[in-house]
């Protein structure tokens, strides 16, 4: 057994964490040979790129081993490392390695082991967060989580880029402040930073009001409405690659923690009451998220909108806090990577160094022109859209029936009512594709690179088998010690 | 197998005709004739085949990949081949390789809805045949408007569906009970009612029946007549289907609370169809309007509650089927040639097209309901199942409706056909044989479905399900339990009829 809080941490503790070790060590072995490629470009990026795909890999070999273990607590039970936490960090290394895949081409040759390493490390902070169960492991995940990705999105050349990263430093900032915040107070309350001990104590006046910023504070980072404003901006700025990345890194870390905590960090009794208002906001994104999707054209805004309501799909799934939901939230999670990772690759290959502004005009007769691209995007955005033969398509409905039979009917109503409105934003993109174009004002490009391809057949072949054989993690439990 | 290959075959080989060249258009249409014509001697040669059922999911609720066929599904996938067989041959104009391509899946998908034994499966499939037909939409109509109306309402309604399937599969713990007369489920009124409006909106929508309507002419308006041809004759069937094999076999309280409303809606359906299709001028929409007012027969016959009434039902589904798309595909032809659907500025054609002329005069007189022709074997038995069953004012409407069947068909046809040449219209072909082999099956089974109905009627009576509306159980005679198909006569070991005592009527409190 790990050793109590205080004590000195042992062996078992650092092993625990060991994957997520070796994710932040690899950037700074990447670092190092990159200095013996200088003036070889596409080597160059390929070293750096391959060294990081080869760290994730073995990272997610060495969870992958532990999956079948029973779950241990490390650091005095500030990391939980089971089923869940592996699952989680699964996700993120998967959407890391997609990521890499579609960095390749984008930016200048001396920047890419810099973006590698910077993306590893906010990964690192991601797979923390995905096992943290204390608060103070929660801020450390996160705040690891996020200043790599500030400095991620000014990478780029683009003048957009740097209002990008600012206001995402500035909002971000005020979200972990909130967190922090929410921390000290449930800190105040309770007199422990674990969730374990949380979820023991009687509610009072001032652990209700912690609870409550703490949820403030993750749902800016999950960008559910109303806390949202600065998703479709920050993404829009952003290099491509990064907001592919922040679509799905940061929400599966913010996810795990915001799972662990409504399930495992407040008493039983009053939990429900506590939450009720998180099941509003994540109506509210589904809602508004679907809406505001409508208007945009540039596919990265309307990505984001698409995403703050499907995060709000996923959030549906916790409503009643049943295990099942968690399994199914963690399915839907997965498949929504693919889906929108398999988009986002298919976008990077329409542009030349994989990060221009894709508007939907460029779209505008692409089945004609590039009938596989344009297939593989139509097949993600049914997926998104929800209809099948996608794990879209059995996410929603596993989803919803677990929502059904816990008693939040409203909430499938609702979800059901996003759905609808979003098969216009999705169908939308699938019009243009296929309308007739008038050949005179379509820019063609491609990508420099065909390794995007990769991540679009692996995310393609991904949506379409898990929609069929919907794998659903069973042993997330328990997921406090 | 051969269920697998009814669904899986056309899918996959619509999406392998991509790969022939742009510019052999005419291959791809033979390759999906084939595939069409396949698919109908499959299941003409094996009509026991077994079912084909995968585990899908255990949690939260069973389903399974099943398929198998069904008393009435059987028919419709042989219905469904000939439609697509007829629509294959016919196709010409731009991008006839991708519309064969799309008219393939589409059929796969179609095949799907039927022989689907599971509701999530169901579903599924139901939601997977709306994008060919908004692929084909937006790739070959010109304006964007009735794409986008399509997926609408249809999405919303297979939204509807799933919500319901959901809480179906939540209530009832398996959604793997379609065909399965001996599952006992019983759904609580709470929920019941909820479900129930469900299903029936996504099945209102398809079908479709009166406010859910208005996607409808658009849809068949723009779509290439091929298409409009399965669509019309297949797609619209999978409502009525819907509310004959799962609502009121497991939703019989739930349908005879709601059986006013739908008699209300199949009322007004009929009576507002038939007025459009007396008012409009655009062949094709006076077939849209037509086609409305005849599912909204077959609304009022589901709802009866009366066995006799369900078999009409059935036929009448089978026999619209028929002709609609014989309408659909000839008014296709008189389109192409003339380059106009407008009905005020054709005439005279029936001169120098003796063999279009008669075709076209053959499947309106199957549409109004001529006896001798698969319509009125449909019709007579709705007729008289519904006035048995004690509703006589919807019956009376119903007639009325059947009388201004006539006056819009015969006016269809007389302003086409009869009256003196235009002199201006491009060209004057008679019916090529590649229309006349598309065109031909579909003919000969509605007349032969006319001249000897009994089949579909015995094979219906196996369907009838079992104490549905059964307020009063006064009218419900027939309970069949795990039937299989029953053809020539002959009745599957295992098959054994329930006498009255058995029934198992739920009975409100």
């Amino acid at each position: 057994m790990s050793a109590a809080l205080g004590s000195y941490p042992v062996a078992a503790d650092y092993i625990a964490l060991l994957p997520a070790f070796i994710v932040a060590i690899v950037p700074l072995l990447l670092l190092f040979v990159d200095l013996f490629f200088r003036g070889q470009g596409a080597v160059r990026r390929g070293v750096a790129v391959a060294i990081a795909i080869v760290g994730l890999i073995v990272a997610g070999a060495m969870l992958a081993e532990q999956y079948h273990l029973p779950g241990y607590a490390a650091f005095g039970g500030a990391f939980i490392q089971g089923g869940f936490s592996i699952v989680f960090s699964e996700i993120v290394i998967v959407a890391t390695i997609a990521t890499l895949l579609l960095s390749v081409g984008v930016g200048r040759d001396d920047q890419v082991a810099g973006t590698t390493s910077l993306l590893l490390w906010s990964a690192s902070g991601a797979m923390l967060m995905s096992g943290a169960a204390n608060l103070m492991a929660v801020f450390l995940g996160l705040e690891l989580l996020s200043l790599a990705l500030y400095c991620l999105c000014a990478m780029s050349p683009r003048r957009t880029a740097r209002e990008s990263a600012l206001k995402y430093l500035i909002l971000s900032s005020m979200a972990s402040g909130f967190l922090l915040y929410g921390s000290a107070l449930l800190f105040g309350a309770t007199g422990s930073v674990a969730f374990a001990a949380l979820a023991k104590t009687t509610v009072t006046p001032l652990l209700a009001l912690g609870a409550g910023l703490f949820l403030v504070g993750l749902a800016f980072k999950l960008s559910l409405v109303p806390f949202h404003a600065w998703t479709p901006d920050v993404y829009e700025g952003a290099p491509l690659p990064v907001t592919a990345f922040m679509s799905i890194a940061t929400k599966a870390g913010t996810l795990a923690v915001l799972a662990r905590f409504a399930y495992a960090a407040l008493p039983l009794d009053h939990a429900s009451a506590i939450l009720a208002p998180l099941w509003v906001l994540a109506a509210l994104s589904m809602l508004i998220g679907n809406l505001a999707a409508l208007s945009q054209t540039d596919m990265k805004r309307l990505l984001a909108y698409s995403g703050i309501a499907q995060v709000g799909y996923i959030v549906t799934a916790f409503a009643g806090q049943t295990t099942l939901g968690l399994r199914y939230a963690i399915l839907y999670l997965a498949g929504y990577m693919f889906m929108n990772l398999g988009a986002f690759a298919v976008v990077a290959l329409m542009a030349r160094d994989g990060d221009a502004v894709v508007g939907l005009p460029r779209f505008a007769g692409l089945a004609h022109r590039r009938p596989l691209l344009a297939a593989a995007m139509t097949f993600f955005l049914i997926g998104l859209a929800g209809l099948p033969p996608t794990i879209g398509f059995t996410g929603k409905i596993l989803i919803l029936t677990t929502t059904v039979s816990a008693g939040y009917a409203w909430l499938a109503g609702i979800l059901i009512a996003g759905t609808a409105i979003s098969a216009y934003v999705y169908f939308k993109i699938v019009r243009a594709m296929f309308a007739q174009a008038d050949p005179k004002h379509v820019r063609d490009e491609r990508s420099r690179t065909t390794l995007p391809w990769v991540a679009v057949a692996v995310c393609a072949v991904a949506t379409f088998a898990l929609g069929l054989f919907p794998l659903t993690p069973s042993n997330i439990l328990p997921l406090v010690k | 197998m051969t269920v697998t290959a009814l669904v899986l075959g056309p899918i996959l080989i619509g999406f392998a005709l991509y790969a022939i060249p742009r510019e052999r258009a005419a291959a791809a249409r033979i390759v999906a004739a084939v595939v069409a014509a396949v698919t109908f001697g499959l299941a003409v040669a094996d009509p026991h085949a077994a079912d084909v059922s995968r585990h899908w999911l255990a949690r939260p609720f069973d389903a399974s990949f099943h398929l198998g066929f069904g008393p009435i599904s059987y028919w419709i996938v042989l219905l469904l081949s000939l439609a697509t067989f007829g629509g294959a041959l016919a196709l010409n104009g731009p991008r006839a390789r991708n519309v064969a391509a799309q008219l393939l899946i589409l059929q796969g998908a179609m095949n799907g809805v039927f022989l689907a034994k599971d509701l999530l499966l169901f579903a599924l499939f139901w939601d997977l045949m709306l994008i060919p037909v908004f692929l084909v939409l937006i790739e070959i109509g010109p304006h964007a408007r009735a794409a986008w109306k399509y997926l609408i309402y249809n999405l919303c309604g297979g939204l509807a569906l799933l919500l319901a399937t959901a809480a179906f599969g939540a209530v009832a713990g398996t959604t793997d009970v379609i065909g399965r007369a001996n599952v006992h489920i019983m759904i609580g009124d709470v929920w019941g009612t909820w479900i129930f409006a469900g299903f029936a909106f996504a099945f209102l929508v398809k079908t479709p029946v009166f406010p859910f309507h208005t996607w409808m002419p658009e849809t068949y308006a723009e779509l290439p007549p091929p298409v409009v041809a399965v669509v019309s004759s297949v797609q619209s069937k999978a409502g009525l289907y819907g509310f004959l094999a799962i609502v009121l076999p497991f939703l019989g309280p739930e349908a005879a609370r709601a059986q006013t409303l739908m008699f209300v809606l199949g009322m007004v359906a009929l009576i507002y169809g038939a007025l459009a299709a007396l008012a409009e001028r655009d062949s094709k929409r006076v077939v849209a309007y037509s086609s409305l007012s005849h599912l909204g027969l077959i609304l009022l016959a589901v709802f009866s509650g009366s066995a006799l009434a369900i078999q009409g039902a059935v036929v009448y589904m089978i026999a619209h089927g028929l002709f609609s798309a014989v309408l659909f595909l000839v008014l296709g032809a008189v389109e192409q040639r003339e380059e106009t659907r407008d009905i005020a500025r054709l005439g005279g054609l029936g001169a120098r097209n003796p063999k279009l002329a008669g075709v076209l005069m053959l499947a309106a007189l199957a549409a109004l309901g001529l006896p001798g022709l698969a319509g009125f074997s449909g019709e007579i038995l709705i007729l008289t199942g519904v006035f048995k069953a004690g509703f006589v004012w919807p019956a009376i409407v119903a007639l009325v409706a059947i009388v201004l069947a006539s006056a819009y068909m015969l006016r269809l046809f007389q302003t086409i056909m009869n009256g003196p040449e235009v002199p201006d219209l491009p060209e004057r072909r008679d019916l090529t044989w590649t229309e006349a082999l598309a065109i031909a099956p579909l003919v000969a089974g509605f007349v032969l479905l006319g001249v000897n109905p009994g089949r579909i009627v015995d094979v219906a009576a196996a369907a009838v399900p079992a104490a549905s509306l059964a307020r009063n159980s006064d009218f419900i005679q027939v309970t069949v339990e795990e039937c299989g198909l029953v053809l020539d006569g002959v009745e599957e070991p295992g098959c054994t009829t329930l006498s009255k005592d058995d029934k198992r009527v739920r009975r409100p409190r």
